[in-house]
């Protein structure tokens, strides 16, 4: 019986001690069934990890810095559009402004068009055709006739 | 457009012309007095088919002008438009004239064959 008491108890303390052996490998490692490989437990984290919390705070951490400079980025933005968007308006005032000036001055200025000189110009033989010439006074009809014998000699 | 042809739309223009005493006074002056054997031809044409008093005159009883002048072809063309005037009683008249009244003999026998030319062809 004492043998028996004696197994059972080294039993017990058998069973105690593996136990406390087992306890810091089964913290250190998320492997339920005891997965070995060629005898040694496996202690790497194969398994979804059960200290999530540590990851998922680094990703909100990496999270918050991207959203601050998401933010600070915004607003940079904000401040340039702004200062561009004042340069427009003020480019835009201006040149509505010179618009309503020359609109303003062309309907000030009166253009007028010499159009039998145009024509001279352009056609310099129409100054010469009888039907013009017919309508010119005949002192000028003279000063021309005289002009064209100096050109001769 | 050459001078001369420049020079014959002038002369034309003061052929119609509205004020004709003015413009036979300037074709007189620039116009039988020209250098030139064809702006003297063509004056004289023009003077002859305006067919007035004033303008026939000049081509008629002057000397060395319209068919008094020196050159046979101006002298030719001269004729050629008197004998083609629809109109002829008042260059006939001015003919007439000249033949009974004009100081220069070589101006009488000129009309006096320019004359009988005229009583020909009509």
């Amino acid at each position: 019986m004492q043998i028996g008491k004696l197994s059972l108890n080294s039993a017990k303390a058998a069973q105690n001690t593996t136990s406390a052996n087992n306890t810091p490998q089964n913290k250190l490692s998320s492997n339920p069934f005891g997965v070995s490989f060629k005898g040694n437990v496996i202690q790497a984290d194969v398994f979804e990890s059960a200290n999530k919390s540590s990851i998922t705070n680094s990703i909100s951490e990496k999270g918050k810095l991207f959203a601050s400079a998401v933010v600070s980025g915004i607003n940079n933005f904000n401040e340039s559009f702004k200062s561009r968007m004042n340069s427009i308006v003020s480019f835009g005032k201006k040149v509505t402004t010179n618009v309503f000036d020359t609109i303003e001055r062309i309907g000030n200025t009166e253009v007028t068009f010499n159009m039998d000189g145009i024509k001279n110009k352009l056609f310099p033989d129409r100054q010469y055709s009888v039907k013009n010439l017919t309508n010119q006074p005949v002192s000028d009809l003279k000063t021309m006739w005289q002009n064209l014998e100096e050109q001769a000699v | 457009m050459d001078n001369n042809k420049k020079i014959k739309n002038i002369i034309q223009a003061l052929g119609e012309h509205k004020d004709s005493q003015a413009a036979i006074e300037i074709l007189t002056e620039l116009g039988t007095n020209s250098s030139d054997d064809e702006i003297r031809e063509f004056t004289a044409q023009t003077l002859i088919r305006k067919n007035t008093h004033e303008s026939l005159r000049v081509v008629l009883i002057s000397k060395g002008k319209g068919i008094n002048d020196l050159s046979a072809r101006v002298a030719m063309a001269s004729i050629n438009e008197l004998l083609s005037l629809k109109d002829k009683s008042e260059a006939i008249k001015i003919l007439d004239d000249t033949i009974k009244m004009h100081s220069e003999e070589d101006v009488r026998n000129t009309a006096r064959s320019v004359r009988a030319l005229m009583t020909f062809s009509s």
